[in-house]
């Protein structure tokens, strides 16, 4: 197999791969926040509370404690 | 979920950001690449002078209003001569295409100009051409020209990539002492077409002015 | 670790980076004003002999517009709204905050001798990367520094979720990084001679058609994430922030990020169309030129539904005016690059005015006009003071918007007089002008730019004395504006 062939066969795969990457993260994103799972559109307002004494939308270190106390459990 | 946890992990991000973006360059350049490299049967390196002549041309930026590639269209073959060939270029380090042309195309300039208009050129371009926006480069009939600079370039494309120079550029002292005079025999060719008192003090004196060398350049380009 | 009541937002660095922002700004459109009036009465171009001719200053504006003034814009915004939305403050890491201080030392001083080197001649020859293999290695160390800084920054943070602006911002950093070093590959001289010549003389890494190819991988791409990545990042935190609106599609702005990652680094090899690259390249740079349109437009159309409903703030805010034509432009230079993408096109805009038109139309209308307005946004949050002058503000706004508007329509006849001149041809088939014809019909083009270029500059420093004024001689703030910044 020569280089080109090569280059060939993953300009082809890799392009179906990131055009279905693509899709699904479309997907993912409508899917999520149709199931209620996620709100993407809370994290708008990263940029709107953004003073120091505001609580995080998602907070790191709340959420690192929940997962210790679900392995714990 | 394989996003969610992307979107959270910023080294893994930065990995996949990295991937989708490198993923271009991989399929566009590195397969053509051996084949690019190949120079045509008629190529040849350029000599030291030369090289040194290139060097000038880029220090005062030459490629900022010409261009150095002729594409493939009629109006352009009648104006310049022939087209490009990829083959052309495999010495050029780097290659000097250019991407604006104010002033026009040079890659065959050495066909058409001569050193006598090149020198009457260069001190005041609108002397010549009427009408010429280009600035004047007086300096270049004074400065040196680096031809050490333009040897060490040789040397160094010579041992790292194979360029077909002979067997006298070689790195060191002493070899440059010996190769000298050949390049000042360069010099002196085509000084002897040159008009200028300074010009032809400075070529007795064993020095290069950046003109000669400059000039030198301009007419290998064909 | 609970948050501190106590706790703020230390700026110093974003600070520093700010006034270095102001001063290369105005250093780039000096020179960048001079050789556009140099084209126009080239006499200009010999008062200072060998350093003041336009191809020697050429070299020194682009790259004082693109490492000085846009690169010192994205380091001084990020030491500003990164802490804000990872909420945490860089007075928590004394490493963080040292790293900070000598990234910008280090940037601002090899800025400066970087700057002297290219005046002098010391120059690689590829367009963008000037630069001489030993000022790209403190360019390395600096970019080094900041990613120590940035990804420090990340791992304290208080914010689980990275907001889309911190996407944009490490995609710069990574971008520039990787073609940074491709394109730079190079081997010095000296070392490989036995000591002969110039030390600052080294030969690039590839030849002809590949460095061709490398360089325009880079030199697009350096447009892509200088130019467009971070910016586009910048506006999704300083437009929702000074409108009080969140972003209208956060999901959008996802989307447009991957897009925009995976199609831009295509799109390099339409610097190269008809050249002697082989055809595939071309015509896939050809392509995803036209694919780029979707991600581009995806985030400018989002930019302007921000604003939904509160259209009115474009009125009496002048940020908003400068936020909003900056994502118009955006949109305008990204419909226009793909057009110059098409062969036939290409064919009679290569080589002409029109292309510096449009990354003029780019770089003018949005990159400079987004940096001036988040420094003016940041201005009253970082030195507690009211904005100087609302009223100055304003006629900056329109001389400014008058520049580029005369120097893009400017330069699109100029491109376009020139492309035809050179192909026309009689009835017999010869070519009716000759060269020199070409230069001279351009003349009043570009005297309109070089008027163009007096307008902005003019422009530039009204921003400069604004800013001076806010600092020295503002009207004191009790307590930090949440939203519209406070202008006198």
């Amino acid at each position: 197999m020569t280089i080109q062939e090569i280059q060939g066969y993953s300009m082809f795969f890799m392009t179906i791969l990131m055009a279905v990457l693509l899709y699904w993260y479309i997907f993912y994103l409508y899917r999520s926040e149709k199931k209620g799972e996620r709100d993407f559109e809370k994290y708008g307002r990263i940029a709107l509370d953004d003073s120091i004494d505001t609580s995080p939308v998602e907070d790191k270190l709340a959420s690192e404690e929940d997962r210790r106390i679900k392995e714990q459990n | 979920m394989f996003f969610h946890w992307l979107e959270k992990n910023p080294f893994f991000f930065a990995v996949m950001t990295f991937a989708v973006i490198a993923f271009a360059g991989l399929i566009e350049i590195v397969p053509n690449f051996t084949e690019a490299a190949r120079p045509l049967t008629t190529t040849t390196p350029r000599t030291v002078l030369e090289l040194a002549g290139k060097n000038v041309y880029i220090k005062d930026n030459c490629i900022a209003c010409h261009s150095q590639l002729i594409r493939p269209f009629k109006s352009e073959t009648d104006r310049y001569g022939n087209y490009s060939l990829s083959g052309e270029y495999a010495f050029d380090r780097p290659f000097l295409w250019g991407s604006k042309r104010t002033g026009p195309d040079l890659h065959r300039v050495g066909n058409y100009r001569t050193t006598d208009w090149h020198e009457n050129h260069m001190k005041n371009p609108p002397d010549i051409v009427p009408g010429s926006i280009m600035p004047s480069y007086k300096h270049q009939f004074t400065n040196v020209a680096d031809i050490e600079t333009a040897y060490a370039e040789a040397v160094t494309v010579k041992n790292v990539f194979n360029v077909p120079y002979g067997d006298d550029i070689k790195a060191g002292r002493k070899a440059w002492e010996a190769y000298r005079p050949k390049v000042l025999e360069d010099a002196k060719k085509v000084a002897a077409d040159m008009k200028d008192e300074g010009v032809k003090k400075m070529i007795a004196n064993g020095k290069v002015p950046e003109i000669v060398a400059l000039i030198a350049y301009l007419n290998s380009l064909k | 670790m609970q948050s501190n009541a106590a706790l703020e937002y230390d700026y110093t660095v974003a600070k520093m980076f700010t006034y270095v922002t102001i001063l290369f700004g105005f250093l780039g459109m000096l020179i960048g004003t001079t050789m556009a009036l140099q084209l126009a009465f080239p006499e200009l171009s010999n008062l200072i002999g060998e350093y003041g001719t336009f191809s020697r200053l050429r070299p020194v504006h682009t790259n004082t517009v693109i490492f000085g003034f846009t690169v010192s814009g994205v380091f001084a915004t990020w030491y500003y709204f990164s802490q804000r939305v990872l909420k945490v403050s860089m007075a928590e890491s004394k490493f963080l905050m040292t790293i900070g201080k000598i990234h910008f030392w280090l940037y601002f001083v090899g800025a400066l001798i970087a700057t002297v080197t290219l005046v002098l001649g010391i120059s690689q020859g590829k367009e963008y990367a000037q630069y001489n293999w030993w000022v790209d290695i403190v360019i390395v160390i600096v970019w080094i520094l900041w990613g120590v800084s940035m990804f420090g920054l990340i791992g304290i943070r208080r914010e689980k979720v990275l907001y889309v602006s911190i996407w944009y911002y490490m995609a710069c950093f990574l971008g520039i990084a990787m073609l940074y070093l491709f394109n730079n590959a190079s081997i010095p001289t000296y070392f490989l001679s036995d000591g002969l010549g110039s030390i600052n003389n080294s030969v690039s890494m590839y030849a002809g058609t590949n460095d061709a190819l490398v360089q325009w991988w880079y030199g697009h791409n350096a447009v892509a994430f200088g130019f467009t990545v971070p910016i586009v990042g910048m506006i999704y935190y300083f437009l929702p922030k000074e409108s009080g609106q969140a972003v209208y599609s956060y999901k959008l702005s996802l989307l447009s990020f991957w897009g925009l990652m995976f199609v831009y680094l295509w799109a390099g090899s339409h610097h190269l169309l008809w050249s002697t690259v082989p055809d595939w390249m071309q015509t896939m740079g050809s392509t995803f030129s036209i694919v780029l349109i979707l991600p581009s437009w995806g985030s400018a159309i989002n930019m302007l539904l921000t604003m939904k409903g509160e259209w009115n703030q474009l009125a009496d805010n002048p940020l908003i005016k400068f936020m909003v034509i900056a994502s118009t432009f955006y949109m305008l230079s990204t419909i226009e690059g793909p057009i110059q993408a098409i062969k036939s096109v290409n064919a009679i805009a290569h080589f002409t005015d029109w292309i510096p038109g449009h990354v003029h139309d780019g770089v003018l209308g949005w990159v400079a006009f987004m940096i001036m307005a988040s420094l003016f946004h940041m201005a009253p949050r970082m030195w507690k003071k009211e904005i100087y002058s609302k009223k100055l503000m304003g006629i900056q706004f329109w001389m400014q918007t008058t520049g580029v508007v005369l120097y893009f329509t400017s330069m699109w006849v100029a491109g376009i007089t020139q492309g035809m001149m050179w192909r026309a041809v009689d009835e017999y088939g010869n070519l009716v002008y000759s060269f020199i014809d070409t230069v001279t019909v351009l003349h009043p083009y570009y005297t309109i730019r070089g008027i163009s270029g007096v307008l902005y500059l003019s422009g530039f420093i009204l921003f400069a004395y604004n800013m001076y004024k806010t600092i020295t001689a503002g009207k004191e703030l009790t307590e930090e504006p949440q939203f519209r910044t406070p202008m006198a």
